[in-house]
């Protein structure tokens, strides 16, 4: 069976090099112009403990990680054991399971009937003989695995050379021996029984980024010129990057004691006329809420990154949840108007984190960017010229408006205008003298308790909601207008909605998705286009409570269109597979008759 | 001093404060005032910070770039300003509520850090805005809104925390003693790093007059030969319990914040700064 989509999962423990062996993997396969998706998976454990990872690659573009391997590649079947749900095994599957590992054969947990293709690789031995250490015997695997699948063998070996570029020649040697072994070995040793082949035609190199770098390189490129936060899985990988390559712009990465401490730095570096941001997940947010509060109460432009995951700051960390919605747009004190904008893969943490800085910077109000560990932490193979050309209308917006000479004659820092935008100054610019203020305050930015003018400041704050919802409209639809049943989505959930929403109008099932990008402020009218002809709507979230269904319900009397509303979530650990998102779509597509 | 050029109306703003009739706030505004004077420091390059409480309103009242943020917050609020801009003069204030009970956990790292900023506290040993309830310097026994029975927890003693947190400029001043204030508030500004000023500010309202009174039989200079460098001296005034000493009682001279991070991005330029778009090719494969 030759496929140009193949799932490879591979599980074992911290020095199997599982994960080196993904990534070996994922570079071959983007320099020969695949698309690729890869997954990490880590138990508990600091350091040494199981971890898996999941590759997939395709010469047609991928959305998701894959519902169930093609092959799977076990170092250890204890290991193994401890992903087992995550990895999900088609019918067809090949296994190459390590055959010293000593587990009990009568206890591995896979039916009989998928344990046809089944070969045992001495691995470590292939290794030893060829490299002298058993250290490379995750290279050894890639050589197999690349011979028995037929997988971009070349590239392959250009990857090996570069993961250890650096080292010394004879370790570079060794490796590339350790693959070759791994080739010679399937050609000698086996005798392939199985029809799984991977077939694909090789084009232009693509680049690979993981959605946190994504993030950090999309705040690098809008400008960002200082960064506080305090460190959190699995927001972190931000802050990593930003502190290698920030400081060299001219900016300032500052590790803060705490959250409360992150994000009152940025509203200050924001204050100074910077453009600010912090990264965190979740329980930070809990922190970080006043914060919040204070720069929309003050109009100061920030970017806060919610990575989310479940549960407070024990939580299930390693995890990927989407239930910090509500957080995100309510979570404050009084009145506080920010956006929140949700990437929905990796390529779109880079454009949502330019678009949070452009609003950030025009609008001057916190922007809230809800990404969650499913797209921070995989790694996409992505086509670079998408960064060359960008067709943001919005790149010019660098920085906040400031005043015109006139305007500081008598300057008013929150100055009543039609769309709520004033001019505003920083430390330095003489006669642009103002106090920035947590307090409620006049045009001026002195202290008032007047109820008139609560109403007319708090006014003033809201109005810019307005001209944001005038500005941007999004496009992110899935299938034909005219379905009358259809899925509405958001953030990482995206990629499985989109195959599974494909595979059904392939087979004759019509539905069509839609994913906003813009949270908060809600944009109405594309989502009463989308309802024009829908009769029942599918809800997909992974957060137990529906939180995002309820908050559209506020917002649309779906009644009113005709359409009922289906809620179809889980909670986060494992992202949706396109299988379970697929099987909804036909259970409520055969209720339509019903 | 050369030209004056900055008077005391350039400092001042349009705010009339809303303090209390004989709130030491007020000492401690005037003597900061004066002490900007002295400096010169033009008021479109200063930020002057605070978090809330009575005290925390003061930015308000001088004509320079200012930030009434949230409770308890004015340290990194100011850490956040001065790193954004090293070439700006930056105040923090606040009172005792606002600093060692809800802020206290932001004051080592900004002395540890020793980010080149002023702070200055007011206290009074009382929360003063939220009308008399204890604070963590109020003195054990004592009755206020939230301490019926006489308060329970042993007060924080500011100075020797500061100096224990190696805080790199710590000094205290009275409100009652405006020509030492000045003095004392004017070296603190000076000072390159994190300079503490402990000013004792009473509150007649929520702790009477008597506790004008009482500061004032009990405070007394540093004795004349005192070096403010001898950190174990420090803390012997800091321990003192029969004087509360006045003036600058620890000081120690060490790199600034802003400066390492300067540095620090001199090193990281020399590594190369392409354009930000060529940074693609860390993604190659
Ligand atoms: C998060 C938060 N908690 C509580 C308060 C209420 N509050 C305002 S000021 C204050 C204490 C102020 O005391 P202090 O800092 O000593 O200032 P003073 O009024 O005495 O000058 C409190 C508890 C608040 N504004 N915000
Ligand atoms: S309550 Fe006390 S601290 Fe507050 S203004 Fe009045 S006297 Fe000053
Ligand atoms: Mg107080």
């Amino acid at each position: 069976m030759a496929s140009n989509n193949i799932v490879i999962g591979i599980a074992g423990s911290g020095g199997d090099g599982v994960i080196s062996a993904g990534e070996i993997l994922v570079n071959a396969a983007s320099s020969d112009g695949l698309f690729v998706f890869m997954l990490k998976s880590f138990g508990a454990q600091i350091r040494g403990g199981e971890s898996s990872v999941r590759v997939r690659m395709s010469s047609e573009p991928v959305a998701t990680q894959g519902d169930k391997l093609d092959i799977l590649v076990v170092f250890s079947w204890k290991d193994y054991l401890k992903f087992q749900s995550e990895m999900l095994l088609e019918d067809h599957v090949v296994i190459l399971s390590d055959s010293e590992d000593s587990f009990p054969e009568e206890n591995i947990p896979i039916s009989a009937n998928k344990l046809k293709n089944w070969y045992k690789v001495p691995f470590n031995q292939l290794a030893t003989d060829a490299a002298g250490t058993s250290l490379a015997k995750n290279i050894a695997m890639l050589g197999v695995i690349s011979e028995l699948f037929n997988l971009p063998k070349s590239a392959l070996e250009k990857s090996v050379k570069k993961k250890f570029s650096g080292k010394r020649e004879d370790i570079i040697n060794k490796n590339l021996s350790a693959l070759k072994a791994g080739q010679n070995y399937v050609k000698k040793e086996i005798e392939k029984k199985d029809s799984v082949l991977f077939e694909y035609t090789p084009g232009d190199p693509r680049i690979v980024m993981e959605g946190n770098e994504a993030t950090a390189f999309g705040a690098l490129y809008a400008g960002v010129e200082f960064y506080a936060g305090y460190p959190i899985t699995p927001s972190t990988e931000i802050m990593h990057w930003l502190s290698v390559y920030l400081p060299r712009y001219n900016g300032v990465v500052i590790q803060m004691e705490d959250e409360l401490a992150s994000i009152n730095a940025v509203v200050g570096a924001s204050f100074a006329g910077r453009k600010a941001m912090t990264a965190t997940s979740g329980p930070g947010i809990s922190l970080m809420s006043e914060g919040i509060g204070l720069a929309s109460m003050a109009e100061l432009p920030i970017v806060v990154v919610n990575v989310q995951r479940g549960g407070p700051s024990t939580g299930i960390p390693t995890k990927t949840e989407q239930a910090d919605l509500m957080q995100a747009i309510w979570g404050s004190h009084g009145d506080s108007p920010r956006v929140v904008i949700a990437p929905s893969d990796v390529e779109d943490c880079f454009d949502c984190t330019v678009l949070a800085f452009y609003i950030a910077e025009k609008y001057q109000l916190p922007v809230i960017v809800l990404s969650d560990a499913f797209i921070g932490q995989r790694k996409e193979s992505i086509n670079p010229n998408r960064f060359r050309d960008l067709k943001y209308g919005f790149k010019k917006i660098n920085r906040r408006i400031t005043p015109t000479e006139k305007e500081l004659e008598d300057y008013h820092r929150f100055k009543i205008t039609k769309n709520g935008i004033s001019p505003v100054t920083w430390p330095g610019m003489e006669k642009g003298m103002y106090q920035a203020a947590g307090i409620e305050h006049n045009e001026k930015g002195f202290p008032s308790s007047d109820v008139s003018v609560h109403a007319r400041m708090t006014k003033k704050r809201w109005e810019k909601f307005r001209e944001i919802k005038r500005e941007f409209s999004f496009e992110r639809l899935y299938g034909p207008d005219d379905a009358e049943l259809g899925v509405i989505a958001w953030g990482s959930t995206k990629g499985a909605v989109k195959e599974a929403v494909a595979r059904a109008n392939a087979n004759g099932i019509k539905v069509q998705a839609i994913i906003p990008q813009i949270l908060y402020p809600f944009l109405i009218q594309p989502f009463h286009d989308f309802l024009r002809h829908k009769k029942r709507v599918i809800f997909v979230e992974m957060a137990y409570a529906g939180a995002f269904r309820r908050y559209l319900r506020g917002f649309i009397r779906f009644g009113d269109f005709g359409v009922e509303t289906v809620s179809y979530r889980q909670t986060g650990g494992a992202p949706f597979t396109v299988g379970q998102i697929y099987d909804k779509i036909v259970e409520e597509y055969e209720k339509k008759d019903a | 001093m050369d030209e004056v050029k900055y008077s005391l109306k350039d400092y001042k703003s349009d705010l009339k404060p809303i303090w209390c009739p004989g709130c030491g706030d007020y000492g401690v505004l005037n003597a900061l005032m004066q002490a900007l004077v002295k400096l010169q420091i033009p008021p479109h390059q200063m930020a002057i910070v605070s978090g809330i409480g009575c005290s925390s309103r003061l930015p308000g009242y001088l004509n320079t770039y200012g930030f009434n943020g949230i409770h308890g917050r004015a340290i990194p609020l100011a850490t956040g300003v001065k790193l954004s801009n090293p070439d700006i003069k930056v105040i923090a204030v606040g009172g005792d509520g606002d600093g060692f009970s809800i802020g206290a956990g932001h004051i080592p790292h900004a002395a540890r850090k020793n980010i080149d900023m002023t702070y200055i506290v007011m206290n009074n040993n009382i929360y003063g805005l939220t009308k008399g309830q204890a604070s963590p310097t109020t003195p054990v026994g004592e009755q206020t809104k939230t301490t019926f029975y006489g308060n329970m927890d042993e007060p924080i003693n500011p100075i020797r925390m500061m100096i224990a947190y190696k805080a790199s400029f710590v000094a205290r001043i009275f409100s009652g003693d405006p020509k030492n204030a000045i003095e004392v508030i004017t070296q603190a500004i000076q000072h390159r790093g994190f300079s503490f000023v402990e000013a004792l500010s009473p509150c007649p309202t929520f702790r009477g007059v008597e506790q004008f009174k009482l500061i004032r039989e009990k405070v007394r200079y540093l004795p004349e030969d005192y070096q403010p460098t001898d950190e174990v001296r420090a803390f012997d005034i800091a321990n003192d319990n029969d004087f509360i000493r006045l003036g600058v009682i620890y000081r120690q001279d060490r790199p600034i914040y802003t400066d390492i991070v300067r540095k620090m991005q001199q090193v990281s330029e020399k590594i190369g700064k392409p354009e930000i778009l060529d940074l693609l090719k860390l993604f190659e494969p």
